[in-house]
Formats: C-alpha cells, structure tokens, sequence
C-alpha cells in the first residue's frame, strides 16, 4: 500500500498535535515517546519514521513556529531602526509566535541547544540555531558591522539568546516586561561588545 | 564641602548625555581597575540581582573577561569589602542599563539622608541622577500594549517614536489625543516598579551593618519612609492623583500651570498629561532674561512651593527639571511623583514648628522633643538646641525683614550647606522621618532659587499664603 504524500502530512500533523498535548499536560521530562504515539493513534514504530526523537519533535514545533521570520527581515534595513531594535523585534517576534508552547519549552530547550547535549539532540537544534543565527548576522552587517563575528561574539550572542529564552519560557511577571528588560540589557550588551570585537573599542586604551 | 559642589550634585533635567556617559565610564574605569586582580563578587550581587542568574552571571563573566583584558595592571585603591561590593555591584547594574532608573531614584533619595551613607557611596549616587535606559520603539510598543492592550498608533495622533525628554524611570514621547490636544507620554522601563522594592531591601541589607548606631531606630524609620516614597513614586496611578489635587490649588491668575492628566491614557507605568511648551532653567538663563522676569519667576516658583506646603502635600522634589518656565510668562509645574502627603501627626509637627519659627521661640525645646526625640536631660541636647536654633535662623532669613530678598546672595547659601555639613558632622541627624524628604525641599527650593537668581518677596507670600490657608 503506498502512502500517500497527503497521509504522510497528515500523521506527522498528529504526532506533533499529539506531542503538543502531552509535552502541556505532562511536561518535558515526563512525556514518552510511546505516550505520544499512543496519543496519536499510531505505533511506535511509525513515529519514529517522522521523528527520532522526543527532541526532534520540539525542534519541528518551534521551527514551524518561528519558520518565515528571516522573510520579515529584508536584508535592506531602513536606517529607521537602531541596531537593537531590529535584534529585539527579531527576537521578541520569535518568542511571541511560541507563546502556545512555552510552558513546556523552557526543559525542551536546555536539552536541544545546550552545548553539552548529546550529538544526535544537539543536532535536531542546529539548524534552528544555524537559521536563527544567519538572520542575526544579516541584520547586524546590515547595520554596519560586517562580519565574519568573532566566534566569542556568536557564543555570547548565543547564550545571551538561550539565557532570554529560558527565562521567557518561565516569566510570571505581568506582561511578561522581566523578559523584556532582560532582552533589552542583554542586546545592549551584546550590541556594545561589537565594536570591541572588531578593534574599535571607543571606551578603552588600545 | 562648597557651594559648587552642592549644586553639581544636584539633579539637572538638562545633561548633556555625553556628559554624563564620560563621567560613568570614568568611574567605570576606575571600578574595572579595581576588580581585575580580584574575584568579581558574584554573592551580593546575585542577592541583589532579580532576574535570572543564568543571564546574571553570563553578563558578569562576559564583563570580567573583558575587563582583565582591558584594564589590568592599574593601581587598585583598597577600600572596605563592603564598600567595594557595593560599588562594584551599583555599578554593574549602572553599565548594564539594568535597573539604572530605580538606582537613580534610589540615588536621589539616599543622598538627602545625612551621614547615613558613606561619603564614597554617596558620591557615587549622587551622579546616578536621570539615567534610565533608554527604550527604542520596538520596546516601547509593548510596554504600552502590556498597559493599554493597544499599540501607541492605535491610541493617539502622531506619536513621535524618539523620546523629547529623559525620566528617571523612562522617557517621555510627544503624541496627540485623537481629539487633538497635544500630550506628554510619560512611559516607565518595564520592571523597575515591581522589582524597586526588592532591590531597596537588598540595598538596605548591604548598607546597615556600616551604621549600627544609636541613632539606629531613626535611620531605619527614615529608609521606610524613602522606600515609601520610591514605591510611590513608581506608581503613575499615585502621580496622577496628586497632579490632579496639585492642579486644583492653583488659580488662571496665578500664572502657575499644573499639566491636565488625561485618564484614559493613563495607567500604572504610562501616564498621560497635556503638553506644556516653555524652558527648562538652564535654556531660560541662556536667554539672558531681565531681573524683573527672573523675579517674577522667581516669585512663581516660591509661591507654588508654599502653596502646596499649606495644602499638607509639600513639594518636596523642586529640582530644576520640573519647572518649565513659558514664554507667556506662566510658570509650568510638572511631576508629583515625589509629594509627601501629611497625615495627622506630620501636621500637628508641621503646625508646631511653624509656631516657634513665626511666634514662639520658646516652644524650641518642645519641637526638639518631638522631631529629634531629644530631650532637654540628654547629654546631646546642647547639640540639638544648637542645630535647632541655626536651621530655624536660615529657614527664617528671608523672611527676617520686609521686602524682596535675594536668593542669588551666596552667602545666604552657603550658610545653609556650613548648617549642613555641621549637622553631618556632628550627627544631630536624628529626626521624624518626615523630614528627610523636607531638609530636601527646603534645600532644593533655595538651591533652585539661588541658580535663578531671584529676588522673591518671601515676607509677603507667605502672609498671603497662610491667610490663604487660614481662610480656605
Ligand atoms: N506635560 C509635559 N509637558 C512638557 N514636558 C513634559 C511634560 N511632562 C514631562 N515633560 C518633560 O519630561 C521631563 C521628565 O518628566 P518628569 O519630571 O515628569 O519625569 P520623572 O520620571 O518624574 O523624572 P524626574 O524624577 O527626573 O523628574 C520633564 O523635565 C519635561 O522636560
């Protein structure tokens, strides 16, 4: 029996409505892969066809989330916008579309980005990392930092970003604005070590 | 301790932001120099920190890494180890934009607190003034959607995305009312008031060991009252009612205006009120106006002062960015945020004190008693006496003979910051906690007065002002 491309973009819509569901009510840590294909109505063996791992499957929620924003920033950059405004409105934008997912994703996301994460986990969020990371880097150059970054510049840049992230996915405050100041201090930080990371540090002795 | 000195110290609505920055990074320099060779100390500031300690402590190793590599080898000043984590951790705070408006605010407060602060810290502070992080739009839309559950463009007519004036919590944006009238938006940093209490405690956990002294109970109730204050102060919802009762004292004929708040647009971290055009001092003096204009405005301002003072809401934040002074010859009032409001015993104090400075002397001894807790037994009381009598003799000067007096006389100021600095030394600082923000007022309305160069005919305002209270 073949199966049908329409079939196939059926079920991996269950798996993940499925994973969706359970990552809600049982957490991060608790829900199992089988769980989930359960849930799904599918055999395990078939859910490891779409997705290899529980990581996987967070990995294929965000990226579905936060697919198109690199559209929403043209590399022609109206002088408009300060530095840091385009890099919040990248990020703040991302988080925002996530919103549905966030009670769950603070764990997801310890495990798929940390440096420490095993290969095959780490490797699910790289090109969310990779794709994240290249749209940074446009709307940096295009404000008049051309790269290549240094890699300690992308690394703070990085962490900075996971640091944000993890604390957003647990922000109780009312309108979540601790988030928003930390993204804002953060960004300034990143954004006033750039000068520093191409040799043209204003505030120091050379 | 100089005049000069003391009017540096004071807030100036109108820095030059470069200024500013180089004085910050001076200090930041030296601070750096400092830490290089040392652990940074992470402990007090993670107690100090409020939001997450994995961007805390990624921002600290960041700035350590990057401060060895720049400024070691400088000679390191040794001070207290308290001393220098508290620096140290103001500082970071200060550089990572972070809570800078409520260490402003913090700043402007602690500094009025006589002998409470070591000298270094309050120095410190004292330059913290009117730095809140700026917001660029993006930030901006969504304090604003967070308040209103509306955009900016949504709520008004033009609103201007580039901030025209700093706040020590925010900034303030240019927009109109969709029926027109031009306003002042006045928007706070996300967080700040939430955390400020916090931090205060914090602060205060830091500070207090350096001054368990005798006089503990009274410093401990003057913190209370700047915390009140600070927690007042941050809330935009407190600030409009008080504008509203500050506008309902002032007449068209007294030429004072007090901005209209507009409710609707108001909230807790975003407040709305209509725009008043005119100068900020320093713009007016660069204008070379006349004596009489001086005077007159002069006169305004002292009015006012007194005015909300019989109203039992002193104004008690008369520094030079809230003046507006309008080309019509109006004198603009703007932000009370910082108003005390007396209650019963503050008045009863109030009346009290006005009575032995107009009427009755003797009563001297009885005011000690009940502002200081000294009484005529204790050995400190000479001291007390002495400080009582020398406050009462500058506060009274200008009132002593009929006629204009003359703010701009230097030595009628300095007179005032020697009774200052004397009170510091000789630790006669003990007092109601009502007067931490009153020693404030008095300083700042003739410090404000002083720059101004007025002449200002205080016998007769405030005859007319206490008849006014008298008949009201
Ligand atoms: N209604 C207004 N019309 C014109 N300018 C205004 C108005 N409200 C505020 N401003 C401008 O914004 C500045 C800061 O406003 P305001 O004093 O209310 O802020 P704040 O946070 O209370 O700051 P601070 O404690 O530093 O005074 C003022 O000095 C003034 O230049």
């Amino acid at each position: 029996m073949r199966i049908t491309a329409k079939a196939k973009t059926e079920t991996r819509q269950r798996i993940l409505d499925a994973a969706t569901g359970l990552f809600k009510t049982e957490g991060w840590h608790n829900a199992t892969t089988r769980g989930i294909a359960v849930s799904a109505g599918i055999a395990v063996g078939t859910l490891f066809n779409y997705f290899p791992t529980k990581e996987s499957i967070a990995v294929a929620l965000i990226s579905e989330s936060v697919e198109g924003a690199s559209d929403e920033f043209p590399t022609s950059h109206s002088q408009e916008n300060s530095l840091e405004a385009d890099l919040f409105t990248l990020i703040w934008s991302g988080l925002a579309k996530l919103r549905e997912y966030r009670s769950f994703l603070a764990p997801a996301a310890e495990t798929i980005f940390s440096p420490l994460a095993r290969a095959s986990e780490a490797r699910a969020g790289d090109a969310i990392r990779v794709g994240h990371l290249e749209i940074m880097e446009k709307i940096v150059t295009a404000h008049g930092f051309p790269g290549p970054r240094s890699a300690v510049a992308v690394q703070l840049y990085w962490t900075l970003y996971l640091g944000v992230f993890a604390f957003w996915a647990a922000d109780e405050s009312p309108g979540q604005e601790d988030t928003l100041a930390l993204l804002d201090q953060s960004l300034k930080l990143f954004v006033s070590t750039l000068g520093i990371d191409q040799g043209r540090g204003t505030n120091g002795r050379q | 301790m100089d005049v000069n000195k003391l009017l540096a110290a004071l807030p100036e609505n109108d820095f030059s932001p470069t200024e500013n920055s180089d004085w910050a990074q001076e200090r930041l320099r030296e601070i750096f120099a400092d830490l290089a060779p040392r652990a940074v100390p992470v402990g007090s500031l993670h107690r100090m920190w409020t939001l997450s300690e994995l961007s805390a402590q990624i921002a600290l190793a960041y700035l350590s890494l990057w401060v060895r590599q720049r400024f070691s080898g400088e000679e390191a000043a040794q001070r207290q180890a308290v001393e220098t984590n508290l620096r140290v951790a103001l500082k970071l705070l200060h550089r990572l934009a972070y809570l800078r408006g409520a260490m402003t605010k913090l700043g402007q407060a602690a500094c009025h607190v006589p002998g409470l602060l070591p000298k270094q810290v309050a120095e410190t502070l004292d330059h913290l003034h009117f730095d809140a992080p700026p917001m660029h739009y993006p930030l901006i839309r969504e304090v604003v959607r967070n308040e209103f559950g509306k955009s900016a463009e949504e709520m008004f007519l033009g609103f201007e995305k580039e901030a025209f004036a700093a706040a020590s919590l925010g900034q303030v944006h240019r927009a109109r009312l969709k029926s027109g009238e031009p306003v002042a938006v006045k928007i706070q940093y996300p967080g700040i008031a939430r955390t400020i209490d916090a931090d205060f405690r914090n602060i205060s956990a830091l500070l207090f060991p350096m001054k368990l002294g005798k006089d503990w109970e009274f410093t401990n109730a003057q913190f209370k009252e700047i915390r009140r204050m600070l927690n007042q102060e941050v809330d935009y919802v407190q600030e409009a009612e008080s504008t509203r009762l500050a506008r309902d004292l002032f007449k068209p004929e007294d030429g004072i205006v007090v901005p209209r708040v507009y409710p609707e647009y108001s909230g807790k971290k975003v407040m709305t009120t209509e725009y008043i055009q005119g100068l900020h001092l320093r713009d007016y003096l660069a204008t070379n106006p006349t004596q009489e204009s001086r005077n007159a405005f002069g006169t305004k301002i002292y009015v006012a002062w007194q005015r909300m003072y019989y109203a039992f809401m002193p104004y008690v934040d008369p520094h030079p960015g809230n003046y507006l002074f309008l080309s019509d010859g109006r004198l603009g009032l703007l932000d009370f945020g910082c108003v005390s409001h007396y209650g019963p015993d503050e008045r009863e104090i109030m009346k009290l004190a006005e009575k032995m400075a107009f009427e009755d002397p003797s009563l001297t001894p009885e005011v000690i008693r009940r502002v200081c807790a000294v009484s005529e037994g204790d050995p400190a009381y000479p001291d007390y006496l002495q400080m009582m009598n020398e406050s009462r003799d500058w506060t009274m000067e200008p009132t002593s003979k009929p006629g204009p007096f003359d703010f701009g006389d230097q030595a009628h100021f300095q007179r005032g910051v020697d009774w200052f600095a004397r009170t510091v030394s000789k630790k006669t600082t003990r007092a109601n906690p009502m007067y931490v923000y009153w020693n404030r007022s008095t300083f700042g309305i003739k410090a404000l007065l002083f720059r101004l160069g007025a002449k200002v005919d205080v016998h007769e305002v405030i005859r007319q002002e206490r008849n006014r209270n008298r008949t009201n």
